[in-house]
């Protein structure tokens, strides 16, 4: 999968991940296409709530103050049915997230990546074992 | 794929539906299909599969199934025939894996989304269920859904113009689509339609019932199969009202009494439709569906949709009550709303 990380501040915000379009509601409306951001930060909960999970992480600013953000992603259904479960990303671990900030301007975000401080994307569907198989349910 | 015998051309379409895990991050990547065993086409079955029963009789069609599937709903424009070969059904998968997968462009609107891929939601990931079928629609033989009647054009019309008075999509909580406020979403049907993700059903079977639940998001269809009639026409429901019954093997669902809420595809809420499930294997249901609403298509119309064994259980889908999306893309609305406002009064000045 092709990433490239490159600063928000710059304007140049290289996202790239799943183009598809199934989706409950209608993502735009709700972030900002003008207000790309990359977040870095350490996880401190994670609700795997349907619809649509939150990632909330908390954020050192350039003033040393840390700030909590509400970051978006997916549907915890299928996550649960590939083994996945709220330890899976342990509360602490450190995460650069790209994404777009909410139109009203607070501190959430849709995260359209999710990269670990290795450099390799989050990626729960594929390192949770096979699916559709009871016994993989934690 | 544990059945081995062949019960009839169409059917052989279905069965030969893997029930797969595919577990790679690379999207596409799915276990090959069966050799294609369409060239039975007139051959008779030698050996019917025999489903097992319930304790009650019934043909038992009970457990977790799937109908997740790259087979679209109409056929493309540039596919002439019923069935592709094996090869064909391979590529033509592995092309629309590779769409479901593909990156967007930075800065676009398509790119204000979470990545599906990170959270196994592509298709791929999961089971899903393989077909030689070129599009699920089988009748008319041109695989398309056939032509609105001027009533249906007229209808559509109507509801089109009944939203725009309404206001726009986001100045009140009631003009947004019924999906986004975790009403209902396709996926429940009548007919069942591949809800893309989630895409799952368990069938449970009591003594004079068989009741569907449907994944996204959690909607509970009861049938009972006691020949009861239908309830009086001013008793309207979402999924509309089902009565079933058994012809053979298969179970036979009728729907009517719809509350024209939740149209399919702008159907009118006298649609009637006939749903026929028959278990053709072990991990198999043959699933067909007529959708007979004269006053918005020009025939009756059929379609044949995989639905194959997937694991369990389904989790509940409690889309309303954390449903943040809904509050903070009103908010982003009066948040546009005010720009708007602070730029026409700008250029006022």
């Amino acid at each position: 999968m092709r990433m490239k990380l490159v600063a928000a501040s710059v304007g140049v915000c290289v996202l790239l991940g799943a183009s598809h379009a199934w989706a409950h509601h209608a993502f735009a409306a709700e972030f900002d296409v003008n207000k790309p951001l990359t977040l870095k930060g350490s996880l401190v909960k994670w609700d795997m709530v349907n619809p649509h999970s939150w990632f909330h992480v908390n954020v050192k600013g350039p003033d040393g103050k840390v700030v909590e953000w509400l970051v978006e992603g997916g549907s915890p259904n299928q996550l649960i049915r590939m083994g996945v479960t709220k330890t899976t990303v342990p509360i602490g671990t450190e995460l650069t997230i790209e994404g777009y900030q909410s139109k009203d301007g607070t501190n959430k975000a849709v995260g359209r990546n999710f990269v670990l401080a290795d450099g390799k994307r989050l990626f729960l569907g594929g390192s949770a074992g096979s699916v559709s198989d009871p016994s993989k349910i934690k | 794929m544990r059945h081995q015998t062949l019960v009839s051309a169409v059917v052989v379409s279905v069965v030969i539906a893997i029930a797969m895990a595919a577990t790679s991050s690379v999207a596409g990547q799915s276990a090959p299909l069966e050799k294609p065993r369409a060239v039975a086409k007139a051959v008779a079955p030698t050996k019917a599969y025999a489903p097992p029963k319930t304790p009650d009789g019934q043909p038992d069609l009970q457990g977790f199934w799937t109908n997740s599937t790259y087979v679209p709903l109409e056929r493309p424009n540039n596919v002439t025939k019923e069935f592709y070969t094996k090869e064909e059904a391979e590529a033509a998968m592995k092309r629309a894996a590779e769409r479901e997968s593909e990156q967007t462009e930075p800065g676009t609107t398509a790119d204000v989304h979470y990545d599906f891929t990170q959270f196994g939601l592509d298709r791929s990931q999961s089971t899903f269920a393989t077909s030689f079928r070129t599009s699920q629609v089988y009748d008319p033989p041109d695989g398309k859904v056939p032509p609105m009647t001027a009533e249906g054009q007229k209808r559509v019309q109507e509801r089109n113009a009944a939203r725009k008075t309404a206001g726009g999509q986001y100045d009140d909580v009631k003009n947004m689509p019924i999906g986004s406020r975790c009403i209902i979403m396709g996926g429940a049907g009548p007919p069942l339609q591949n809800a893309g993700y989630n895409a799952n059903y368990q069938i449970v079977q009591g003594a004079g019932y068989v009741m569907i639940l449907t994944e996204m998001i959690h909607d509970a269809r009861i049938i009972p199969i006691d020949n009861r009639p239908a309830p009086p026409s001013g008793v309207r429901q979402w999924t509309g009202i089902s009565r079933g019954h058994y012809e053979g093997n298969t179970l036979v669902v009728e729907t009517t009494n719809f509350n024209g809420k939740n149209p399919f595809r702008n159907g009118s809420e006298n649609m009637k439709v006939i749903e026929r499930f028959t278990r053709v294997a072990d991990d198999a249901i043959e699933y067909k569906f007529t959708i007979d609403d004269p006053s918005t298509w020009t025939r009756a119309w059929s379609a044949e949709l995989p639905l194959v064994k997937t694991g369990g259980p389904i989790f509940e889908f409690a889309c309303h009550e954390s449903n943040f999306g809904i509050a903070n893309i009103l908010a982003g609305a009066r948040e546009d709303e005010k720009k708007a406002a602070g730029q026409k009064k700008g250029s006022s000045n």
